[in-house]
């Protein structure tokens, strides 16, 4: 027996045009199915709302309405307050609210008297919320639940999830240290106020991503939801907030939640602080000096389940990615070579090159453990900014163009020459693992919408689920072809095999070129004009390729002369260009630290970033406009191409005095990736918009940009 | 077109710069345009109390002042005694609640409502200008252009009961005024909806 009723819930009629039904749909719960008199039990009263909507926390903030329950209970049984778990923050910043999306449940202690007498009572309820999206609609709904007053206390089958809820209330926090404090003496009717505390038992200082405090209503002032971190790596961790006053003092004690990151999650730890006049009284204060921080706003919560969602929607969004797109061409061509075969065979390559990519999935997970361990900052991405990567990679795309183009064969299986296969439409299935692989090592400087939030939640992540969302994201990415082997009867659509795949795999090569040279201009970065010599090696090896293809394997006698000459200009091209002249694995990064970086003439006057000339623009009063970017992110150059080197947003830049600052994390300096990971993302694209207003939270864009998004942005920020 | 919008932009945010929608400090002036067609600049009633409501009748708590007629009551009442009453519409034309200037003038006249004018806001330049949180968000400017009152319209922040046994916090301030006597409420919590502003 279930102990709840699901409410019928009651739309108040508003006018015309209002949406008359409900988004929330609300359900009581109880912990006990029996009760004896002289217990307390738990009621929760569960609202879930519809995708896109919330309804409010105790305190709603700027806007929005606190849920309200009213109890109708019989004579013996008396209600306590709510318990409400933590809420999150709910944009847009210009009206930030405290509230719930998807589910929350409400839960409140009912004391049974001593003297309650034996028997089945009802409880009532009267529930009334404000929900909102785009609108606002208020709803109200009466519930009610059966329960036996009994000679013992009996869990109900809805207990568990009853303290699963009460896990998620905040708990008392007068065990730890916090200190509040004004920062400044009262000189308008906003001030200034600064929170600190230490970490918890058992988490470092560095552990912890973000604070922030969620305070309780009041009508004489109040606490905004803008919060600024103080870094401050000597002594406590320091947030500062603004206060709005009303009316009345300047409060002398506040009252609310102070929430704390770490782990990945949030904890929430109810305060009642005294507010001291003097900002001494806060030690980070004394250290916060250049690193004038900015407000951040917190990272959405995280769930498991969503993040492995997110991982395999953005590893499957990362096929279309330019940067995978020519690894694509040639699966298509392995299909249509394979689309004929036994469905058992065509299947097995479906596994192997999902197996290769999934293999290159752990790899790359394996090394950001071992950077992280080394003390190191890992990111997505950040093995384009390592020149021997750069070089390989080079070498072995040049090698697979060569390859398409048939200047040789790869006969992975054997030593037997294999004139039909080849590396990568070979049906053989080391070749499959290979295309996966492939695939994986090209898709890493792209960073996909939704891949971005799974990826920068898998950095915080120990071991097993950074790995586990690595997996996904590999997973994601294999599964159309997973899918596509697994039903060949759906690859009817394909041409059948003919004269023509020869020609169609010569202009494959052509994309696999284009690659190349993608590369290579990744390669300047780290070069300079020495990038030349990697040219003259990939020419030398090229030739190499030849001579083997040409004489060795097609060859008919003086194979072993043949075979010399492959090494000697193997190693005449390495030892010459790569090591002499292109000292390739040393090279002498220049990295430019002062000086406009502008394109052209007319482009935009990009100085280059740091945190102190962020602080100085904004203290000067500018709208600052950062873009964090890399030259081997493809994502990166997209967006500067389509949406901000372009004549609108130069002139909205020129018109408003806007600075522009670009963060090059080309080389992944670690000072930037700890920036980057600041704003809850583990690689570039980053774009920020700081408004004038210096206490103002910078806006943040999304991964991929249109001129729309940027405009606004720059617009909004510089009112 | 382009240009003279990002013109007007450009003004509205120079204007935001140097004004701050403070107590006791100029109100900050702007223009804009009326359901009708009408320019409506701030400036042209100097000498006059104005007192500026952040509207949206399908959020609840607006709704329900003018549903009860309490509004209007106020409306009526305050405009009787000279005083320009604008209200400023900042809802985005994407949003649900966003009317044309036909459906906002149908929805005047169906609703009763008495204002001065009605601004079509829906680049939200006037919101941002004078950091319109919610609706209703309620302000009131003395005769001499100053901002006396801005806040709440009443001490009961709900979308139910009846609006005139609440403290009226603008009717409070434009008696002050007109008596002669210092506005004793200056700023109150704003409650509401949030604004539905672009972006």
């Amino acid at each position: 027996m279930r102990h709840f009723l699901i409410a019928v819930t009651a739309g108040v009629c508003l006018a015309a045009g209002v949406v008359h039904a409900a988004h929330t749909r609300v359900q009581l719960f109880l912990s006990a199915g029996t009760v004896r008199p002289g217990d307390t039990i738990w009621a929760g009263m569960d609202l879930k709302m519809d995708a896109g909507w919330h309804t409010y926390w105790k305190n709603s903030g700027v806007a929005g309405l606190p849920t309200k329950i009213e109890w109708t209970l019989p004579a013996g049984v008396t209600a306590g307050e709510v318990l409400w778990p933590l809420p999150q923050v709910i944009p847009p910043a210009e009206v930030t609210t405290y509230g719930y999306e998807n589910e929350v449940m409400l839960l409140v202690p009912l004391v049974f008297a001593t003297n309650s007498q034996p028997g089945p009572v009802v409880l009532k309820a009267n529930v009334s919320w404000l929900e909102c999206q785009d609108q606002c609609v208020p709803g109200s709904t009466k519930v009610e639940a059966t329960i036996n007053v009994g000679s013992d206390t009996t869990r109900s089958t809805d207990a568990a999830t009853i303290e699963s809820w009460r896990s998620k209330v905040p708990i008392a926090g007068g065990s730890l240290p916090f200190r509040a404090a004004w920062e400044n003496p009262p000189a308008s009717d906003t001030r200034p106020l600064l929170l600190e505390f230490s970490p918890p038992a058992n988490t470092k200082l560095s552990q912890i991503t973000a604070a922030n405090f969620f305070p309780d209503a009041s009508d004489n002032f109040e606490i905004q939801a803008a919060t600024e971190t103080i870094s401050n790596p000597s002594a406590g961790f320091v947030i500062r907030k603004l206060v709005k006053k009303f009316s009345g003092d300047w409060p002398n004690a506040i009252n609310g939640v102070m929430v704390i990151e770490h782990d990945g999650r949030r904890y929430g730890y109810e305060v009642s602080l005294p507010v001291s006049d003097q900002a001494a009284a806060i030690a980070g204060t004394a250290v916060n000096t250049a690193g004038q921080t900015f407000t951040i706003p917190a990272a959405p919560k995280p769930s498991i389940i969503r993040m492995l969602l997110y991982a395999f929607i953005g590893g499957l969004i990362l096929n279309i990615m330019p940067c995978v797109l020519p690894v694509i061409a040639l699966k298509i061509l392995g299909f249509v070579s394979e689309a004929k075969s036994e469905p058992g065979h065509v299947r097995k390559l479906g596994v192997f090159y999902t197996f290769g990519v999934m293999t290159s999935f752990a790899v790359l997970g394996g090394v950001v453990v071992a950077v992280k361990l080394a003390g190191h900052q890992a990111a997505w991405g950040m093995q384009f900014g390592n020149p021997v990567f750069l070089v390989a990679l080079a070498t072995l795309v040049t090698l697979v163009a060569l390859n398409l183009f048939g200047v040789f064969e790869v006969t992975l299986a054997s030593g037997a020459m294999n004139v039909a296969s080849n590396l990568s439409t070979k049906s053989g299935l080391s070749g499959a693992f290979f295309n996966g692989a492939l695939a994986t090592a090209l898709a890493t400087p792209c960073s996909a919408p939704i891949l971005g939030s799974a990826l920068a939640f898998a950095f915080t992540q120990p071991v097993s689920t950074l790995m586990l969302i690595f997996l996904t994201i590999g997973l994601g990415l294999a599964s159309p072809y997973l899918v596509l082997s697994w039903n060949p009867a759906w690859l009817k659509f394909v041409p059948r095999p003919g004269a023509w795949m020869e020609k169609f795999k010569i202009a494959m090569g052509f994309p696999m070129l284009a690659a190349v040279l993608w590369l290579y201009n990744i390669a300047t970065a780290t070069y300079g004009k020495n990038v030349l010599w990697l040219g003259v090696f990939l020419v030398f090896m090229s030739a190499a390729a030849w001579t083997f293809g040409n004489f060795v394997q097609r060859g008919r006698g003086r194979k072993r002369i043949a075979f010399a000459v492959v090494l000697i200009l193997l190693a005449g091209g390495y030892g010459y260009a790569l090591e002499k002249e292109l000292n390739w694995r040393h090279p002498v990064i220049e990295t430019a630290t002062s000086g406009s970086l502008k394109e052209s003439a007319e482009g935009i006057d990009w100085q280059p970033w740091s945190a102190a000339a962020v602080a100085q623009a904004r203290a000067a009063g500018k709208t600052v406009l950062v873009d964090f970017t890399a030259d081997w992110c493809l994502t990166c150059q997209v967006n500067k191409k389509t949406s901000i080197e372009i004549t609108s947003v130069r002139e909205k830049i020129k018109s408003l005095g806007a600075v522009a600052l670009l963060a090059d994390y080309t080389h992944t300096p670690d000072v930037i990736t700890a920036e980057l990971s600041r704003y809850h993302r583990a690689g570039v694209p980053l774009v920020l918009v700081y408004p004038k207003n210096a206490d103002a939270p910078p806006i943040v864009l999304p991964e991929v940009l249109t001129p729309g998004i940027v405009l606004n942005a720059i617009a909004q920020a510089a009112q | 077109m382009m240009k003279k919008v990002l013109a007007l932009f450009t003004t509205l945010a120079l204007a935001a710069s140097t004004f701050a929608v403070e107590i006791g400090k100029p109100a900050p002036d702007f223009t804009g345009t009326d359901i009708t067609g009408k320019t409506v600049k701030l400036s042209d009633y100097r000498g006059k109390i104005v007192v500026i409501e952040s509207y949206n009748s399908d959020c609840p708590f607006c709704h329900h002042h003018y549903q009860t007629g309490a509004m209007q009551e106020l409306q009526r009442d305050l405009t009787a005694r000279q005083v320009v009453w604008l209200l400023v519409d900042s809802v985005n034309p994407k949003n649900f609640s966003y009317r044309t200037p036909a459906q906002a003038r149908a929805e005047l006249a169906a609703e009763k409502i008495d204002v001065t004018a009605w601004i079509d806001d829906h680049t939200g330049d006037i919101g941002h200008l004078y950091g319109m949180k919610t609706t209703p968000h309620m302000f009131v400017i003395a005769a001499d252009g100053t901002l006396v009152y801005a806040g709440a319209i009443d001490d009961r922040p709900s979308p139910g009961g009846d609006p005139r046994k609440a403290k009226n916090y603008v009717r409070a301030a434009v008696a002050e005024l007109l008596a002669g006597r210092p506005v004793t409420v200056a700023r109150t919590k704003p409650y509401g909806c949030g604004v539905h502003y672009a972006n």
